[in-house]
């Protein structure tokens, strides 16, 4: 074979790049099954909320073993989810957005556990006062606090679906009614103390915990779907990273 | 079912996987204690394992450690060295590949082969891929076969225009995509891919990487990689392979592990395994 | 300020050392050297064509096509190659039809057959020995053989002994240029076909003698060049010299070859240039000049028969 030197070397790639999305098929049918996966345990969470609020508010204790049983689901896709993103990890050497996306899952899987196992521990309280006292005052912040924290979850397993950064980000701000419901709902109990007993207190004020806290992981998730597509947590003024279109 | 063989735990390896077993598919080479010679020199010690079928496999290790021996073993290509020297069993779909009465062309007809370098014949793209059948004496359309062969390697829309055109004129990557295609007209159900992508930049290596997962469905696919992320990405089970020298001082291959691929990149047994595909040595 | 200044004198002193400095005066000796000696080797080529066509243009431009179908003569105003050529066209044909398909079936098992022992290995090197044995021990090898061993079967000195003594003369290079042309077929090609199923025959027949075609045409030249050109085998073989009275053009084809005496361009070109009269100077010279074309047009021929295979 003679080399031609007065002809610029021929380019070695093929001649027409396939489009985006057909190459590592494999690779991307993972992902979005993770991402699946990950919804779904989000719904269950979510709906266990729910129900955890019918067995306190409405002393539907019958509900709790269901509470239960869904939340082995959520377990177990935990421990598969995990797996399966280790697994991933290790096999397809993700860069950029798809390693964001990885990590984070790593991470969103905790947050939504944990969820998990919070509206648990409310069943859990409400199993062991046989039903929460039925004071209005209270019984209205509770139901409050519970439809507030249903809605603010679900909202972060939505902006994990759609992968939307803008809401993620907003969840922030929406954590803050919660907030100061359960500001509210300690300055109740604190006020009828005496009336119900320290221990029923300090269990009440458990739950008002447990329900803030499902708060604060619903905007971690949505923090981190911002993450994923931005590579900047937002409020983070020193990402490292360049902001996409 | 415990697949990994450390050299002295023959015992444990090399169960022939069944239907019955819980999710295994059949195998449908199963390999039994298999030596390669060159000579006096003993180049692949007692290897052991089975192939699944519509699976990919993949044989890592750092170089001279004998996997690309063995893969030509699975279609007697070291036939064709003079000083080579087969011991051992190779069956496939339980008839041992290297019995008196086997004709190895056939066999090659049976198991097809993709080498490292893209080999097209200097001849059109249409008789590169119609030679095998029609020395096989395919007598049906030879037209249609070679268009289905040439879609199945994801290379029909790019020259169904220019079939009597020189394949050499082809990219890289073509080439290697027409390789395949030729591999695969005389109608294998084994193709056996000796570094398939080693002479290809990356976009092209990824959509043989992507061809190879769809050949899964109709073809038992065998590779040979020097790629380790290859072999992670690609494959459903992985054997790793390392050099060792034996009594008489000679660097001689031997299969350290063979397991799911998930398994051997997450939490391999033997630590050699670890130490290897964390690159900890060449 | 301090450091733009030591930026300028960076830069100055980078480009001083980045200009050319002297002329590598080596580098032009050697290309001159080298175009001297190609100069050298087409001035002593001219230098033959020049002194042959003065010397003999001046025949054929008198006696023009009468030179080429006249019989020889001791008459220097007579004589003509016409037998010469068609001695000299037939002994090629027979070298092509005899060294030929030897040369290249002994080339095929060679490399693609025979297994790598010291046998083949001598067999091997021997072959090469062989091409580079005189031809006038060809020659004798004709002589002793073909002539008187097979003399029954040949008819003694005939163009059947002299094109089988030049076939096996030439079998050697052909042999040889074959087997290189087989080796420089990629081992690659070979292991593509043999891995669709190909046997070994298929293989060579399909790949990888379609590829060393242009190769063993080359060869082929070589070769032709070689016989034409040849006259010691020749004489010790049985060509005459002066040939008066063989009827080329009115016997038939098998006692031609078989019953006749015969001649060639070579051996009669001798023969002119050993003949005192100063006319069979000019003729010597002619007859050169339409040895060099038959020449030139066999390899022609043949090249142009390679660069079709080469390009197909």
């Amino acid at each position: 074979m003679t080399i031609d030197s007065t002809q610029p070397p021929e380019p070695v790639d093929d001649v027409e790049p396939l489009p985006l999305d057909e190459t590592r098929h494999h690779f991307s049918e993972t992902l979005d099954g993770i991402k699946l996966g990950m919804v779904q345990m989000g719904s269950l969470v979510t709906e266990n909320v729910r129900r955890a609020g019918d067995v306190m508010l409405e002393g539907r204790l019958d509900l709790a073993p269901v509470v239960i049983e869904h939340d082995r689901e959520v377990n177990r896709l935990y421990a598969e989810l995990e797996q399966l993103t280790f697994e991933t990890l290790a096999r397809q050497q993700p860069v950029a957005g798809d390693l964001r996306f990885l990590v984070s899952t790593t991470r969103i899987l905790y947050e939504i556990e944990r969820s998990g196992d919070l509206a648990v521990n409310c069943v859990n309280v409400a199993q062991r006062e046989h039903g929460l006292p039925q004071s209005p005052k209270l019984t209205a912040l509770l139901n409050q606090m519970v439809s507030e924290c249903c809605s603010l979850f679900a909202a972060g397993v939505d902006a994990l679906a759609d992968m939307d950064p803008v809401a993620g980000a907003a969840l922030d701000a929406k954590d803050d009614v919660l907030d100061d419901l359960v500001g509210r709902y300690y300055t109740e109990i604190g006020r009828v103390s005496e009336e119900i007993g320290l221990e029923t207190a300090i269990q009440l004020s458990k739950v008002g915990r447990f329900l803030e806290r499902i708060g604060d992981h619903a905007v971690n998730v949505g923090e981190n779907v911002a993450y994923v597509i931005t590579a900047k947590f937002p409020g983070d003024t020193h990402a490292g990273v360049a902001e996409y279109e | 079912m415990d697949l990994t063989s450390a050299p002295d735990a023959a015992d444990t390896a090399a169960q022939p996987a069944s239907e019955d077993d819980a999710g295994t598919p059949p195998a449908i080479f199963d390999v039994e204690n298999l030596n390669v010679y060159y000579g006096d020199f003993h180049a692949v010690q007692d290897v052991t394992l089975p192939i699944g079928k519509n699976q990919i496999t993949a044989f890592i290790g750092p170089s001279g450690c004998g996997k690309s021996t063995v893969l030509r073993c699975f279609n007697r290509m070291n036939d064709l060295i003079e000083i080579a020297r087969v011991e051992g069993k190779i069956d496939y779909h339980g008839v041992d590949l290297y019995g008196l009465s086997i004709d190895p062309v056939e066999v090659r007809r049976h198991i097809g082969m993709v080498f490292q370098k893209p080999n097209p014949f200097p001849k059109s793209i249409y008789d590169n891929v119609a030679f095998g059948p029609k020395i096989a004496g395919y007598k049906g359309n030879m037209d249609e076969l070679v268009e289905e062969s040439l879609h199945k390697a994801a290379l029909w829309d790019e020259v169904k225009d220019k079939l009597k055109e020189s394949a050499l004129a082809l990219s890289g990557g073509q080439q290697q995509r027409l390789c395949i295609a030729r591999a695969i007209a005389t109608s294998p159900d084994v193709v056996l891919m000796d570094e398939p992508c080693s002479a290809l930049d990356p976009i092209a290596t990824l959509r043989i990487e992507e061809l190879m997962q769809e050949l899964k469905a109709d073809y038992s696919i065998l590779i040979v990689t020097h790629n380790m992320q290859q072999a992670a990405r690609v494959s459903d089970r992985t054997g790793f392979f390392n050099v060792e020298l034996n009594e008489r001082g000679q660097r001689t291959g031997h299969l350290v592990e063979f397991d799911e691929t998930g398994k051997i990149f997450t939490n391999p047994n033997v630590k050699a395994t670890e130490d290897y595909i964390t690159g900890r040595f060449g | 300020m301090a450091t733009r200044n030591i930026t300028v004198d960076t830069s100055a002193l980078v480009r001083r050392s980045l200009e050319g400095k002297r002329i590598n005066w080596f580098d032009q000796f050697v290309a001159i050297a080298l175009l001297v000696s190609l100069l050298s080797g087409l001035l002593i080529l001219a230098t033959l064509l020049i002194s042959v066509f003065s010397s003999g243009f001046s025949v054929l431009a008198d006696r023009g096509f009468d030179f080429i179908t006249s019989r020889l003569s001791p008459d220097a105003a007579d004589a003509g190659i016409f037998q010469a050529i068609i001695g000299s066209l037939i002994l090629t044909g027979f070298v092509i039809v005899v060294a030929f398909p030897l040369g290249v079936g002994a080339a095929v098992y060679l490399e693609e057959y025979a297994p790598d022992t010291k046998i083949t290995r001598f067999i091997d090197a021997n072959i090469r020995n062989l091409a580079g044995v005189p031809s006038i021990v060809y020659g004798l090898l004709g002589l002793a053989v073909f002539v008187k061993l097979m003399g029954g079967f040949t008819g003694g000195r005939t163009l059947v002994t002299g094109g089988l003594t030049l076939a096996v003369l030439v079998l050697p290079i052909m042999i040889i240029t074959t087997a290189e042309a087989l080796r420089a077929v990629p081992q690659a090609l070979r292991e593509a076909s043999m891995g669709v199923g190909a046997t070994k025959w298929e293989t060579i027949r399909h790949h990888v003698l379609p590829v060393a075609l242009p190769s063993i045409f080359t060869g082929a030249v070589l070769t032709i060049a070689r016989a034409f050109g040849e006259s010691a085998p020749l004489l010790l073989a049985g060509a005459v010299l002066s040939l008066f009275f063989s009827n080329a053009s009115g016997a038939g084809v098998g006692e031609y070859l078989f019953d006749e005496p015969y001649t060639a361009m070579p051996i009669v070109i001798y023969n002119w240039a050993r003949q005192p009269q100063q006319d069979f100077v000019a003729l010597t010279s002619a007859a050169i000049i339409v040895f060099l074309v038959f020449l030139l047009t066999v390899n022609g021929v043949a090249i142009f028969l390679r660069d079709r295979y080469e390009r197909k």
